[in-house]
């Protein structure tokens, strides 16, 4: 399957999707202008991985900011996740935060709380 | 001095610059926007006030908690480049204070002001738990709206401030009213 790749940008995140490769990785900031638009494409990306997904897939996010519009994308990525963990497939997801962003912290707790799949939270280690 | 250095002298802008910069040194306030909000815009603010921030030598702690206050405070205003919104940060000596002001329809104060009521008689708990259920319930992209406002936003502005949202509206006309909102930051207080 081809991977997907979005190049941050000021206001949404980079995305890496690459089976090939076993990356899987959101980083950066998520405020878009048009959020379905820029979610959409990564949505239907993961309804096709979940046909042949890997044994186990790791993701990662190391989210910068982002507003609860952005919040709800994410859960619907997780929700895609979640849905591929529950068939089977292993799905790990490291949440990466700031160890001063307790919000960050926060957000992570709650996907947890909301979703049944493996959520762990990691603090980032500073350069 | 020229008749044109005169008119300047007795300019109406420049009466303005004076009592405007009193009013925000004498009010704590250290930053302030007023117009349209886009997507860029926002970017833009938070980069300043993150310089700023980063310049006072503020506890990143606090830092990082004022910054997605204010990420979370621009989804509450009247987003668009017809719109204007104001938004205003003031540094007291304990707290960090974000207020956010725009026009919303006068038809609409009652159920806003019935939902801040509501969201401010909230538990940490209740909070929590009504947040799950907006996250959880809604359509992507298409939030549950109380009186045009995102509740959601509502509800993060109040887990992140840790309580308390004060508001006010000022009745313009029968179509608009003024509404602005403010979230707190307690500097001393950890987790809630």
């Amino acid at each position: 399957m081809e991977a997907l790749r979005i190049e941050s940008t000021h206001k949404t995140p980079r995305v890496i999707l690459d089976p090939e490769n076993g990356i899987f990785e959101f980083s950066g900031r998520s405020i878009p202008e048009d959020a379905l638009g820029f979610y959409k494409p990564i949505f239907e990306w993961l309804d096709e991985y979940a046909k042949s997904p890997l044994p186990i897939t790791h993701v990662r996010f190391d989210l910068e900011y982002f507003n609860t519009s952005s919040s709800k994308n994410i859960l619907e990525i997780l929700k895609r996740l979640e849905a591929i963990h529950t068939n089977g497939h292993e799905v790990r997801v490291t949440w990466y935060y700031d160890e001063d962003d307790e919000d960050m912290e926060e957000t992570g707790q709650d996907y947890q709380a909301l979703l049944n799949l493996p959520i762990e939270l990691s603090v980032k280690i500073q350069s | 001095m020229t008749s044109s250095g005169v008119e300047l002298l007795h300019s109406p802008a420049l009466q303005y610059a004076y009592p405007l910069y009193r009013n925000m040194l004498d009010n704590s306030i250290v930053f302030m926007y007023h117009g349209p909000i886009t997507p860029d815009i926002v970017v833009d603010v938070l980069g300043i006030v993150e310089e700023r921030l980063e310049e006072s030598g503020e506890e990143r702690r606090v830092s990082k908690k004022l910054f997605n206050i204010m990420v979370e405070s621009f989804s509450l205003t009247d987003e668009g480049k017809a719109n204007e919104s104001i938004l205003l940060v003031r540094r007291l000596p304990y707290l960090y204070s974000v207020s956010i002001g725009r026009r919303i329809r006068t038809a609409s104060v009652y159920e806003v002001r019935s939902y801040l009521d509501t969201v401010n008689l909230m538990t940490d708990e209740q909070i929590r738990s009504e947040y799950y259920r907006l996250l959880n319930d809604s359509e992507p992209n298409s939030p549950i709206l109380v009186g045009g406002l995102p509740a959601i936003s509502i509800l993060d502005l109040a887990r992140k401030s840790c309580g308390y949202l004060h508001y006010n509206f000022e009745y313009l006309d029968d179509d608009y009213s003024f509404f602005s909102l403010e979230a707190r930051i307690d500097k001393m207080q950890q987790k809630c």
